[in-house]
Order: structure tokens, then C-alpha cells, then sequence
């Protein structure tokens, strides 16, 4: 019986223990009831969040927040230097590019309003916009920024908003421009005709360059100054067919000879150190180079993906040294194909040599020539486009008439600023010569293509946005 | 505030290592004070065994025909010793078997084995979570399984292992890629969110977060995110009951409006120390082909394409057919991809045993299953479990402790080759060239096998221990504590070296990527309960009070190494030159609530059951985070009533229960009512980015499910008929919706309460029948049928919302909108469409009118288990009835450089032709490709999808006794999705994502050894 008072022993054991456990138990439902519990429940925040409010109070994490758009920009949406971005599907829309593998709807002008390709350049536009839009809502409510960072801040969101703003008009035709992050007014906008956008990007640009330093926040120019936002403005003047004040945008930021100059060498043009950069993106990763290296290159025929398209090779003249240092040649034995090589750092360098380069001092060179043109001034308009001829190795243009100058600087344009974000099917489309120059090539081109589709799940979620563009 | 929940953590954890210490040292003593004798001096002694057939049974009744006085019970070990006269007959009864007579006819050892009663159902107890009830007295609406139907099907999860088995319940498998896992729907779709419909799983009472742990930067071989549901392993689960209707339910409050599932596992019994173990193994297949274009059709497709486009000149990319590649050549793609065997090992085994008042079982278990593609893959997982109970002497304190842990090891390929199975050329080049390399074929053929090159690989170890505490302070009020504790940790690599690309790219290793994502997360409940059981006269009257305190906290980290100088480096990411934050989430989630519940049964005739729940969640704003939830359920047992059982003689059961009550749905993911800014894990300048999170609605609280029922159980011929007929109304109100907003927004989606109701009905139907029934032959027919319509009841101003695209009132919430196909131009040969508003455009806006109904309008299963002697055979046919995307949906345009459906050559080639497809194109007419893209958005893409398939079979065979002596040997063949009878036109047609590897046809054999 020896074991049976043990086992009463431990029972008496247990069960002295399990009544001080549920004595606990209960004693703290009991004070739960007693107190309400309501703060059980409450819970602070995570450490991977971090409210609004507090984001714009302090310049470190309101810098984190601007700095995330670039990011963001950098790689989705529009200006992506990746396969999905303006710079290779525009090209393979238009004449630059030729296709050997990979997505087709770009290359047959075939594209498809519920298509995700078109889906996903909107989306994330917009959704960096709201970001812009909330740097923009955050600064000017924060009470502890200082002055010039708020400015800077307030600036650089109000050019990343004019800038992509402006590409969704260029590709999309009217669309809705959207200042705020109130989502009750976002989801109903009506879309605006393109003169309305104009109007605004202007506005916007205008109040970017007041509060936007003329020097660049950070050594390597990869945040915007006012002279960018000049340059945007020469371009959107351009476009505008506002010659006078796309003239005097473009002189604003050429006039800045401390800042921007020439390369004599066009090896540097696309070296991070560029003298000719205006605003160029960083790679996320120390070391890393640009994703337009990764697009475009490749080390055997046929090419896996595209190449540059024989019309654009062949409108090189013999002596053109773009030619001989921006494409490279890959031949299999019989063929050869060309990929563009501005951009030559396809791996990880260790230490970065090459950014993309969003906007450089070339471009402003040949708006300037192309206003000036229409402005009358031939003189003037022959002097920029020389400049740029001339780095090129080419002689002076033989053109004469503001015609023929006009049209030596669209030519121009297309051999100097070729697979960089589409210029050249904006180029065709801002002077009405799309089909004249698409249709013969492309079995695919419709004159409505000019437009990309609003994506049909746009439509469908507001019907503000109707109607759909032609042709689609 | 954090301290606090810490600190509490920490306790609930210490007193689960403490059980389990206590239990060490606790007496582990036979206990015999139930083996009793009746002495009677003019008679023998009788002794023996009683068994179900494997297992000793302990307290079977064993008295002697016509002295009712004389009575024993078999003690633990199931022996048992009687005193009798030669010409006595023996009866042994216990509950849920047949009663069996013997004449003892002079023997002194009587062995037997007592059969399941398999009409004797209404006797078992149900788990009901809180409470257990007896079958005949449940209120609410419960399906269960138990370990018998999950050990003849040769699947791992556990969600599998109740598909088509239970009425009510609709389970689809995602993918036949292993550890892709299943949807479930119980009582179809309440919530207007695709992730809100999930049921709330509790494991021995541990509630088990079924959120998805996997990340879309490194789940890429499945359709869906790795879900922690894989963890759980079928053969340790002793029953699965299914809560459906708000009597069940409203006791788990704001958790249970999509349903409960209820997972007990196995426990210790008393007896003598046994073991057994299972091994089996078998191999799987693909079910079937799809039949698609060979070579000559093909290419004589690409090449009438180029000629109706217009183009003579092959493009630069059309390598099929400008003569890079060889017009002779045909590969069967399906056959080369993923018409490979996969192969399945399963090891279980488990030790148990103990006294009246200490029980144990240890198992363990082993599986490992291959995939169908090329290339060396499996998931590998291995488990443990643990049980242990003990009750002091006399039998007021009780504890039980289990704990379960299972690991992981998944690896995949990084994608699914089943489309590329389906889309690639028929002549395209070998996969392989002379030397055994990957074969690019001079850049023209983007190889798929590349990708082996890459992998996907998930590591995952998940520890669920729990522990119940009761004492029984004075006859029928019990305090009881339950503590649990889960610990999930979760590693998912998918690696990208620089050899899954073209060589074309020029790409090194520098280039090569990891994705990892560490997904961890803990959790811990405590459950203090007191009940209350009385007799009250002619009633009983049992009540239930209890409060439950949770908390679990997770965390997300996604990160990306890139940079290494060697391919052969990546499985180290220490070797990463660069490493970046991808995205990083932590949450916290707290959850407190107290519960109760009133049963009153009178006379066993009238039963009313009231229970209810007041629950607070962190995952609502200040203000919204606390509601209650209730339900009344009441029964009447007809069948009782003296009337009937002395004028309805064929009617041996009969009940008619009704319930009604709310319950609620939290499943919107922490923190949604904060605007907040979330580290983006995007890098510039060296700064990591800080993103807005979401767009922020403060005003959001709990989404209500209001639940009817009504059921009428009955049972003729002593329950050998047994039928249930169900009918249900579910409706859900105030929906919790991510509100689909326009990219403008700048983002998709808002989370905001709706002010919609969704209603479910259904009739559900559940027959048995014991067919034949006798000691050498028996069979038994299971049939559950349930037919669901799922309505939009209500939508104020759904013409004015996002949804006016997308949902109709009085139409299920799971319909598409489609284009209604016309048939096809005569003239030009292109797709035509019902111009429905008569503008003279197509638009998806105006003219996707045709409202397809997507959910099964009916599904259900029948199941039949024969047994003749020691062989047993079940077979399960399941059905479904209902629609879905055909192979239209799936494939590219006709004409373009992608295989097809052989059906496709049906097509149009001149004016007047009346065919099923539209003139070949290769792409560059805009509007034949856009014509193709709405026939695949319109009717003409959704067929009828209904299938019957054999889902499961099993053969037993039980070697005699008297061949093994002590030890049992059983044998048996399994096989899973054996047959398909179904009209549809793709590969299976069980799928949710298209695209993906189907169901596999599963055989396997396996042999179990008990002794």
C-alpha cells in the first residue's frame, strides 16, 4: 500500500499545483472582467511601420519616402530600362527595334486593352504619383522640417508628378492628371484633353523649378535640380509646339556651362561621371550597372530577345562614330545583328560605372535647334545641331530651309538619342509622320495605333474614363 | 504594453514544458479494480480476450443470457474472466459494435473479436471544440471523418483526405505539384474577398493560422502561395469533424462564419504496449493528355497564317517555319514535360499503450514524394507526435499533453512545365544537344529545361503542443485550462543562377539571383473553462462558461543575394557580393474572448442548445474591436416519443433540429486601419525606401454571418437506413472588402465594410445504408449530396461602385460577365460578338453581358465499403456538376507561334466556311488578335466542366491470425483519381488556376504490421 500513498501523494501534489495554476488563470480572467481587457488587445506598431505622420517629421525617413519613387520608377512602369519599359517596347513599337523572341504585342502593334503589359505601365505610374502626391501632402504639413528640405522635397515631387504625367499622355492621349491621394476623387477623375495635362505638367514644373536647388543634392546627380526640371519643360515646350519658351528652357539649362558640358569622348557620354548628365537613376545595388545593359545586349546571333533593326543601322552614315561606339555587331558567321551599346556594363562591376541617364545635355541641344527652327532663327538652329553633329564626327548639316533643318533635326534626334525612352516613336508622333513612316514597315501599324489602349480594367472600374481610344 | 503579452507568452510556454515534466514522474501503475469474478461453485471458469479485430478492447459488458445479475466488463488489456455452466450462452456488448452471443459449450477460453456496429452511429460522441455531444443529441450541423476513411487514401494532406466525403463541404486540389495544396469552401463563398473564405482550423484545440507563409518572389512552381496546412499529417489524425451551422459555430465568434475544422489527433489507449507500422509505396501519373496539333497540322496553321496576313517573308522570329528549325521534326511535349512518373514512399509507425490511468503514444511518420517533371525533385516530410494523458486515482484531475512536430523539405523545379507542355511548337528542337547540355539551338529556341538549372526549395518545421488541465471540484463542475503553443518556421529559397538563361545574354554568375523568405511565426492560447452538468428531474442541464486569450506574432523577411562569384556558391548566402531587403513584415495579432454555453435536454426528446461568444480583435480600429456573436439550436427527437415507437415500428431514429445565429469573419490581415508607411525594401542612394502601405480606411470593423438551418435526421430498420436532410440559409452582411479601385487611386484595392449581403442556401443530403450486414460479408453505402446557390442578395448602388462589372443582384458572387459569341464573320472569318447596347463597338464595358455561373451547382460522393472476411474494399466515386474555362481560355491565337488543341484545325479558310475557329493569323491584325481574345473572355470559353471520378479505392486484406499468431499483417492496394468520366475538353477538369499540373492518378501498396 506503500505505492498507493504515493500515489495519493502525488495526486495531492498535482492537484495543489493545477489549483494554483487555474487560481492564476481565473484570478486574471476575474481582473480581465473587472478592468475591461480592452487592453489586451491593443497593439503597437510594427517595426517595418512607420505612421504618416511621422514619416514627414523627420528628414531622414521623408527622404526615405521621395528616394522609394525613384526606386520604384527605376524598375517598374514607364522608365524602366528593363524589358517592360518604354525604352525597348517603344522601340520594338516603332522602327528601332527588331524582334527574335519574347513578347510579341509591342513588336506586332497589336496591343490588347486588357493586356497586362499596358495594365502595369499605367498602374504603377499612378501608383507613383500617389506616392509623389503624398510627399507632397506630407511635407507641407510637417511642422518640424526645415525649410530648404521641405522645398527640395516639395520640388522633386512635383517634377517626378509632371514627369510621369507626361509620359502617360504621350502614350495614352488624354488622361486623367491626379494631384491628390484622396481616393474618393481619384477613382471618379474624367480624363483631360492633352492641352489641359500640357497646362498642368507646365504648372507643376514651374513650381518645381521656384523651390528646386540649381546644384545637386547628391554627387552623382542622381536627384533631381531645377535644371532638370528646366529640361523637362524644354521638352514639354517642345512638344507643345511652344517654340519661344522651349527655346528659353532648353538656354537655361544650356547656359549652365559649370555644370553641363560636351564629351568629346562619346565612351563617356554614358559613364556615371557623364559631364553632359542632366538627371540619371542608380542602380539598387553597389556595383550594379543599368538595366538597359541587360536588355539590350547579348553575345551571340541570333539575338535572343531584339536587335536593332536594320533601318536604324543602315540611317547611320559610314562615318558616324555613334555607330561605331554605341552598337556593337554580333555575328554568327553569316549574319550579323547589331544591339545597342551605350550602355556597356551588362554585370555587376563591383563598383558601378554606369547609371541610366534619364535626361542629358544633348537632347537639349537639339529642342533648342528644332525650336529655333520654327522660330526662324536657321542660324541659331544650325549652330546646336552642328554641336551635336560634331561630337558625332560628322560635318556640318547641309540643310537650309527651316524645313529641311526641322527635318536633319528629327534625323538627328533618331541617331543620337535611339532605344533611350521612346523618343523616337514621340518624335514621329508629336510631327503627325507615324503612319508615313510605320506602315511601310510594319504589317501591323494602324494610324490609331498612336495611342496605346486605357486598360480595360480602368474602364470598367470607372466609366469617367470612357470612351476607350479609337482603334481599340 | 508589449512586456506585458511577453511576459504572458513566456508563462503559457513554461506550463507546457512543466506538464510534460509533471508527467514523467507520475505513477504508471495497472490499476485492476475493474476485472471482477463472480464466484458460483457448481461452475467453470471462462477467460479470454476481446478485440476489434486489432486492438484489445477495454469495458465491453459481457453477462450471461437470462441472469441478468451476472455481469463483467473486460478490464484494460481486454481480458476478462467469468464463471459459467457449460450450456450458458455469453453476450458481449459494448457500445458501437454488434452484440455478440457465444455459447460457451464447455470452454475455458473464449477469444472473440467484436465487430463495429455500423448502424449503432448515433451513439458516438461528436466533437463539437468546447464540448463533446452524442450524435443522437447534437443541435448543430457536423460532418466528420475519422482515422478508418483517412488511412485507405494514399494522399498527405489532410484537406485531401475529405474530399467528396462530406456534404457541404467543397475541396478542390490545386495542383498535382507536391505541396501545392487545396481549396476548401464550407457552404460556399461568404465573403466577397478571395482570401476571406478560409475555415478556422483547430488542432486539439490550438487554433492554426492557415495564412499562407510562402512569398511571390519565391513560391513560383504553385498556383498558390505554400500554405502552413501542409504541416498537418493525415496519419495522425484520429478524427476530422467539420462544423458547419451557426449552433456549431457561434461559439468560435468572429472565427467562424466560414466554418470550422475540428482536427483531433490520436491519443495513448489503455492496453498492452503496441506497435505498429505502415509502409507503403506507389507511383503517380499524370490522368490525362490533352490532345494537341502535330507537326503537319501545325505548321501548315503557322504557314496559312503568314499567307492570310499577308506576309511572305517568314519574320526573323518565326523559327518554326523559316527554316531554322526542322519541319520533320515532333516531339510530344506533354510527354517529354510532365509525362513523367512521380513516386511515393510513406513510413508510419507508433508505439502505445498504458495503464487505466496513464496512456501513451509516440509515432512517428515519413513520406516522400517525387514529381512528374524531369529532374531530380521531392518533398520530403517527416513527423512527430506525441500523446499523453493521466488521471489521478480518482479520476478528478486529468491532464493530457500532445505535441506534434512536423518537417519539411520541399524541392521543386522552379516552375510548372504544364503550359509550356501544351505550347510549344511541335518541332521545336531537342531539349537536349549531342553532349547531354541544355540545347538553346543557336539562340531560336528558349529552352524550358533552363530552368532546372534553377530550383525551388522550402524548408518548413512547424511545432503545435497543447495541454488541458482539469479538475472536477465537486460531481459535474469541472474547471478546465487548456494552454497551447504553436511555433511555425518557414524557408523558401528560389535560386536563379545565370545557366537557367540563354548563354545569349551573356550573363555570369554575377548575375545569379536568391530569393529567400524566412516566414516565422509563433503563437500561444490560453482557454480557462468551467462546466457545469446537473440532472434535473426528467432533465439534464450542462453549461459552460470560458474565455480565450490569444496572441500570435509573425514575421516576414524577403531578401535577394546576388553577386556571387560562383554558381556552385549560391546555396551559401554568405557568398552573396550584395544582399537586399526585398520586403520585411512583422505583426502582432490579439485576440481575447469570452464564450458559454446552455444545453437543456428534457426527457431526451427536447434539447435547446444556446451559445455565444463576445470577441475583441487587434485587427480593428479604436472603437470597432469588440462584438458578440450567439446562436440558439434545439433538436426534437421524434423518434423518442412513445407514439411513434409504438406506431412507427420501421422507425428506429427519427430527429428534427433547427438552428439559428451569427457569427463573424476577421480574416483581413493586421493593421489594415492605419495609414502607415512600410520599408519597401527598394534601395537608392543607399537609403531604403519608405513606401505608403496601402490606402488607409479607419473605419472598418467585423463582417457578420448570420447562419439558419434546418434538418431532419431519420433512421429506419434499426438505423440501417440513416438519412440527413439538411437545408441552410447563410447570410453574410457588411462585407469586409478590399474595394477594387482604379490604378488612378494609386492603388487596386481599398479595405472598407460593404454594405452587400451575400446569401448561401442548400440542401444537403446524406444517406446510409448497411446493405447487407452479416458476421462474413457486409456492405455499407455512403452517399452525401449537397446542392449550393450562392446569391448577391443586396448591393446598394452597384451601378455607382467598382463592382458594377463584376457582380449582379441575385446572381452568385463567383460569375463571370462574358461576351456572348455570335459565330464567326462568313466573311471575313473573325470571332463576331453580341453588340449588346447597339453602339456598334465591342467594349467590355457595354458588352460582357452574359453572366456565367461558376460555382458547382451540385457535388456530393459516394462511397461503398464491403467487407467479406478478412478482405476489405472502399471506393469513393466523387461528382461534381458545374462549369469552367475550357482549353479556349488557355491556349494562344490560333496562327501565332504556340501549339494547339488538334480540334483547332476545324477553322475558317474561305468565305462561308462555318467553322468553330476563326482565320489563322500570326499576331499583326489587331483586330483578329483582339477577336481571339474576347472569344476567350465570352461564352465560348466556359464549357460544361462535370466530371465523376472514381477518387479513391482501397483493398484490404487482413492476414488470419492464425498464420501470424500474435502479430497482425495487413496488406492493401490504394488508388487515387483512378477514372475521370467527364465531357471536358481540357487536361483535368479539376482545377482553379489554369495552367497548372492537374490531379495526378495516384497507386500505391502498402503493408501494415501490428503487435
Amino acid at each position: 500500500m506503500k505505492n498507493n500513498n504515493k500515489v495519493s501523494g502525488d495526486a495531492r501534489y498535482c492537484s495543489a499545483l493545477i489549483l494554483r495554476i487555474m487560481g492564476f488563470v481565473w484570478g486574471a480572467v476575474g481582473f480581465c472582467l473587472m478592468t475591461g481587457c480592452e487592453s489586451f488587445i491593443e497593439v503597437g506598431l510594427p517595426a517595418s511601420q512607420l505612421t504618416a505622420t511621422a514619416v514627414f517629421e523627420d528628414k531622414a525617413t521623408a527622404n526615405a519616402a521621395m528616394v522609394d519613387i525613384y526606386s520604384k520608377i527605376r524598375d517598374n512602369g514607364l522608365l524602366t530600362g528593363s524589358l517592360s519599359g518604354l525604352s525597348s517596347q517603344l522601340g520594338l513599337y516603332a522602327d528601332e527595334l527588331t524582334l527574335y523572341g519574347g513578347e510579341v504585342n509591342f513588336y506586332n502593334n497589336a496591343l490588347l486593352p486588357s493586356g497586362s503589359e499596358v495594365g502595369e505601365l499605367w498602374n504603377s505610374s499612378y501608383n507613383s504619383i500617389y506616392a509623389a502626391n503624398a510627399v507632397i501632402a506630407g511635407v507641407e504639413k510637417s511642422t518640424s522640417l526645415a525649410t530648404a528640405d521641405r522645398d527640395q522635397l516639395k520640388g522633386e515631387a512635383l517634377f517626378v508628378r509632371a514627369l510621369l504625367h507626361f509620359y502617360l499622355m504621350n502614350c495614352f492621349g488624354a488622361i486623367p492628371y491626379v494631384r491628390t491621394t484622396d481616393y474618393e476623387q481619384n477613382r471618379v477623375v474624367h480624363r483631360m484633353p492633352e492641352n489641359e495635362v500640357l497646362a498642368l505638367i507646365k504648372g507643376d514644373l514651374e513650381q518645381a523649378i521656384a523651390v528646386l536647388p540649381e546644384e545637386y543634392v547628391s554627387a552623382e546627380r542622381v536627384r533631381p535640380n531645377k535644371w532638370t526640371a528646366e529640361a523637362l519643360l524644354a521638352r514639354v515646350n517642345l512638344y507643345a509646339e511652344a517654340w519661344d519658351e522651349a527655346s528659353n528652357a532648353a538656354s537655361a539649362v544650356l547656359n549652365q556651362t559649370g555644370l553641363y558640358v560636351l564629351e568629346a569622348d562619346l565612351d563617356k557620354v554614358f559613364l556615371k561621371e557623364s559631364t553632359t548628365t542632366i538627371w540619371q537613376l542608380m542602380p539598387s545595388i553597389p556595383g550594379d550597372n543599368t538595366k538597359e545593359a541587360e536588355t539590350f545586349s547579348f553575345v551571340s546571333g541570333p539575338p535572343p530577345l531584339s536587335a536593332l533593326s536594320n533601318t536604324l543601322m543602315e540611317a547611320f552614315s559610314p562615318d558616324d562614330q555613334r555607330k561605331e561606339h554605341w552598337t556593337t555587331a554580333v555575328t554568327d558567321g553569316t549574319d550579323i545583328w547589331y544591339h545597342a551599346s551605350k550602355y556597356k556594363a551588362v554585370a555587376n562591376t563591383g563598383s558601378s560605372v554606369e547609371y541610366s541617364i534619364v535626361f542629358r545635355l544633348a537632347e537639349q541641344y537639339l529642342i533648342r535647334a528644332e525650336a529655333r527652327a520654327h522660330q526662324g532663327d536657321l542660324i541659331g538652329a544650325k549652330e546646336d545641331l552642328n554641336i551635336i553633329r560634331h561630337t558625332a564626327g560628322l560635318a556640318d548639316t547641309d540643310a537650309t530651309t527651316a524645313a529641311a533643318i526641322i527635318d536633319a533635326v528629327i534625323a538627328e534626334r533618331r541617331l543620337e538619342l535611339f532605344t533611350e525612352f521612346g523618343h523616337r516613336f514621340f518624335d514621329l508622333k508629336r510631327t503627325g509622320r507615324l503612319d508615313a513612316v510605320l506602315s511601310p514597315l510594319k504589317a501591323g501599324w494602324n494610324s490609331t495605333d498612336r495611342n496605346f489602349p486605357i486598360p480595360e480594367s480602368e474602364l470598367l472600374l470607372n466609366p469617367n474614363l470612357e470612351p476607350q481610344n479609337d482603334g481599340y | 504594453m508589449n512586456n506585458f503579452s511577453l511576459s504572458r507568452g513566456g508563462r503559457a510556454f513554461c506550463f507546457l514544458f512543466f506538464m510534460g515534466a509533471m508527467l514523467s514522474f507520475s505513477p504508471v501503475q495497472a490499476n485492476n479494480s475493474s476485472r471482477q469474478s463472480l464466484v458460483n461453485t457448481q461452475q467453470h471458469q471462462v477467460q479470454g480476450t476481446v478485440t476489434d479485430g486489432s486492438n484489445p478492447l477495454a469495458g465491453v459488458s459481457i453477462s450471461i443470457q437470462g441472469k441478468s445479475n451476472v455481469v463483467t466488463a473486460t478490464d484494460y488489456s481486454g481480458r476478462y474472466t467469468l464463471s459459467v455452466a457449460p450450456q450458458d450462452v455469453l453476450v458481449f456488448a459494448y457500445v458501437g459494435y454488434r452484440t455478440q452471443t457465444v455459447y460457451v459449450q464447455g470452454r475455458t477460453t473464449i477469444n472473440i473479436s467484436l465487430q463495429e456496429n455500423t448502424t449503432q452511429l448515433q451513439e458516438v460522441k461528436i466533437n463539437a471544440g468546447y464540448y463533446s455531444v452524442k450524435n443522437s443529441e447534437r443541435t448543430g450541423s457536423i460532418s466528420k471523418i475519422t482515422a478508418k476513411d483517412i488511412e485507405k487514401q494514399p494522399v498527405t494532406n489532410v484537406l485531401a483526405t475529405m474530399q467528396g466525403r462530406m456534404a457541404g463541404v467543397n475541396i478542390t486540389q490545386n495542383s498535382g505539384v507536391p505541396g501545392s495544396g487545396f481549396e476548401i469552401q464550407i457552404r460556399g463563398q461568404n465573403s466577397l474577398r478571395a482570401d476571406g473564405n478560409q475555415p478556422l482550423y483547430i488542432i486539439d484545440g490550438v487554433p492554426y493560422a492557415s495564412d499562407a507563409i510562402g512569398s511571390f518572389y519565391t513560391s513560383s512552381t504553385t498556383p498558390r502561395q505554400t500554405s502552413p496546412i501542409n504541416s498537418i499529417n493525415p496519419g495522425d489524425i484520429e478524427s476530422l469533424e467539420v462544423l458547419k451551422d451557426a449552433d456549431a459555430t457561434a461559439i468560435y465568434g468572429s472565427r467562424g462564419a466560414n466554418g470550422v475544422v475540428l482536427i483531433t489527433t490520436k491519443r495513448g489507449k489503455e492496453g498492452t504496449t503496441r506497435f505498429s507500422a505502415t509502409v507503403s509505396s506507389g507511383f503517380g501519373q499524370v490522368t490525362r493528355f490533352m490532345d494537341l496539333m502535330h507537326t503537319p497540322e501545325y505548321l501548315q496553321m503557322r504557314r496559312e497564317a503568314y499567307a492570310n496576313d499577308g506576309i511572305t517573308d517568314y519574320p526573323a522570329d518565326a523559327y518554326d517555319v523559316n527554316g531554322r528549325w526542322d519541319p520533320n521534326r515532333e516531339t510530344d511535349w506533354q510527354k517529354a514535360l510532365i509525362g513523367g512518373t512521380s513516386s511515393y514512399t510513406t513510413v508510419q509507425s507508433s508505439l502505445s499503450g498504458g495503464s487505466a490511468q496513464t496512456q501513451f503514444l509516440l509515432s512517428g511518420n515519413y513520406s516522400k514524394e517525387t514529381t512528374v517533371f524531369p529532374g531530380d525533385f521531392e518533398y520530403v516530410k517527416g513527423n512527430m507526435h506525441v500523446n499523453l494523458n493521466h488521471a489521478s486515482e480518482n479520476k478528478k484531475f486529468r491532464i493530457n499533453f500532445t505535441g506534434g512536430y512536423t518537417a519539411q523539405d520541399n524541392f521543386l523545379p522552379p516552375t510548372d512545365f504544364t503550359r509550356e507542355a501544351l505550347t510549344i511548337a511541335p518541332n521545336a528542337p531537342a531539349l537536349y544537344d549531342a553532349n547531354g547540355n541544355v540545347n538553346w539551338e543557336d539562340n531560336t529556341f528558349n529552352n524550358p529545361l533552363g530552368s532546372l538549372a534553377g530550383k525551388f526549395r522550402s524548408l518548413t518545421d512547424d511545432l503545435i503542443a497543447n495541454s488541458v488541465l482539469s479538475y472536477e471540484w465537486v460531481e459535474g463542475l469541472v474547471l478546465k485550462s487548456s494552454f497551447g503553443y504553436s511555433d511555425l518556421r518557414h524557408d523558401e529559397t528560389n535560386t536563379q543562377p545565370s545557366t537557367m538563361y540563354n548563354p545569349a545574354y551573356g550573363l555570369g554568375s554575377e548575375a545569379s539571383l536568391i530569393f529567400e523568405n524566412k516566414t516565422n511565426r509563433q503563437s500561444w492560447i490560453v482557454e480557462p473553462q468551467i462546466s457545469w452538468n446537473r440532472k434535473m428531474g426528467s432533465g439534464k442541464m450542462e453549461t459552460l462558461v470560458g474565455s480565450t486569450f490569444q496572441e500570435q506574432t509573425s514575421d516576414q523577411l524577403v531578401t535577394m543575394g546576388s553577386g556571387f562569384s560562383s554558381n556552385s556558391q549560391m546555396d551559401n548566402p554568405g557568398s552573396a557580393a550584395h544582399y537586399a531587403i526585398q520586403s520585411s513584415n512583422q505583426t502582432v495579432y490579439k485576440y481575447q474572448a469570452f464564450f458559454g454555453r446552455v444545453n437543456f435536454n428534457w426527457l431526451e426528446r427536447y434539447i435547446v442548445n444556446v451559445t455565444g461568444r463576445r470577441d475583441g480583435s487587434s485587427r480593428f480600429g479604436p472603437g470597432k474591436q469588440f462584438a458578440t456573436f450567439g446562436a440558439l439550436g434545439a433538436a426534437w427527437l421524434f423518434g423518442n416519443e412513445a407514439f411513434m415507437k409504438n406506431h412507427v415500428g420501421f422507425l428506429s431514429f427519427g430527429k428534427l433540429r433547427g438552428s439559428y445565429g451569427t457569427t463573424g469573419n476577421d480574416q483581413i490581415g493586421d493593421y489594415q486601419y492605419l495609414d502607415t508607411y512600410t520599408s519597401s525594401g527598394n534601395n537608392y542612394q543607399g537609403i531604403s525606401g519608405l513606401s505608403p502601405s496601402r490606402l488607409f480606411n479607419p473605419n472598418f470593423g467585423w463582417e457578420t454571418n448570420t447562419k439558419l438551418e434546418l434538418a431532419l435526421e431519420t433512421g429506419f430498420l434499426e438505423d440501417r437506413i440513416f438519412t440527413t436532410l439538411g437545408w441552410y440559409r447563410n447570410r453574410s452582411s457588411s462585407q469586409l472588402v478590399g474595394i477594387p479601385l482604379p490604378g488612378t487611386t494609386g492603388f487596386t484595392s481599398l479595405q472598407a465594410n460593404l454594405d452587400a449581403t451575400v446569401q448561401n442556401t442548400g440542401i444537403e443530403i446524406s444517406i446510409r445504408t448497411v446493405n447487407i450486414s452479416n458476421s462474413n460479408f457486409s456492405w455499407i453505402s455512403n452517399l452525401n449530396f449537397t446542392q449550393a446557390r450562392n446569391e448577391l442578395l443586396s448591393f446598394p448602388n452597384l451601378d455607382g461602385s467598382p463592382y458594377r462589372n463584376q457582380y449582379v443582384i441575385g446572381q452568385p458572387l463567383n460569375i463571370t460577365k462574358v461576351y456572348h459569341y455570335t459565330g464567326l464573320n462568313p466573311q471575313t472569318g473573325v470571332y463576331q460578338f453580341e453588340d449588346v447596347n447597339g453602339d456598334g463597338a465591342i467594349t467590355a464595358a457595354n458588352d460582357r453581358k452574359t453572366i456565367k455561373n461558376l460555382n458547382p451547382q451540385f457535388y456530393g460522393g459516394l462511397q461503398n465499403q464491403l467487407h467479406y472476411g478478412p478482405v476489405q474494399l472502399d471506393f469513393l466515386f466523387q461528382f461534381v456538376k458545374q462549369e469552367n474555362f475550357n482549353p479556349t481560355f488557355m491556349f494562344g491565337m490560333p496562327g501565332t507561334m504556340t501549339n494547339q488543341p488538334a480540334a483547332v484545325t476545324e477553322h475558317w479558310q474561305q468565305a462561308g466556311d462555318n467553322e468553330p475557329y476563326q482565320v489563322y493569323s500570326s499576331g499583326v491584325k489587331s483586330n483578329i488578335q483582339r477577336a481571339n481574345t474576347r472569344h476567350a473572355q465570352s461564352d465560348a470559353g466556359i464549357s460544361d466542366a462535370s466530371y465523376i471520378r472514381l477518387k479513391n479505392i482501397s483493398l484490404s486484406y487482413d492476414v488470419p491470425e492464425r498464420w501470424t499468431g500474435k502479430m497482425k499483417l495487413r496488406f492493401s492496394l490504394q488508388g487515387q483519381n483512378m477514372l475521370t468520366f467527364t465531357k471536358y475538353k481540357g487536361a483535368d477538369p479539376e482545377f482553379k488556376t489554369a495552367g497548372f499540373l492537374p490531379p495526378l492518378r495516384i497507386y500505391t501498396s502498402s503493408v501494415q504490421i501490428t503487435f
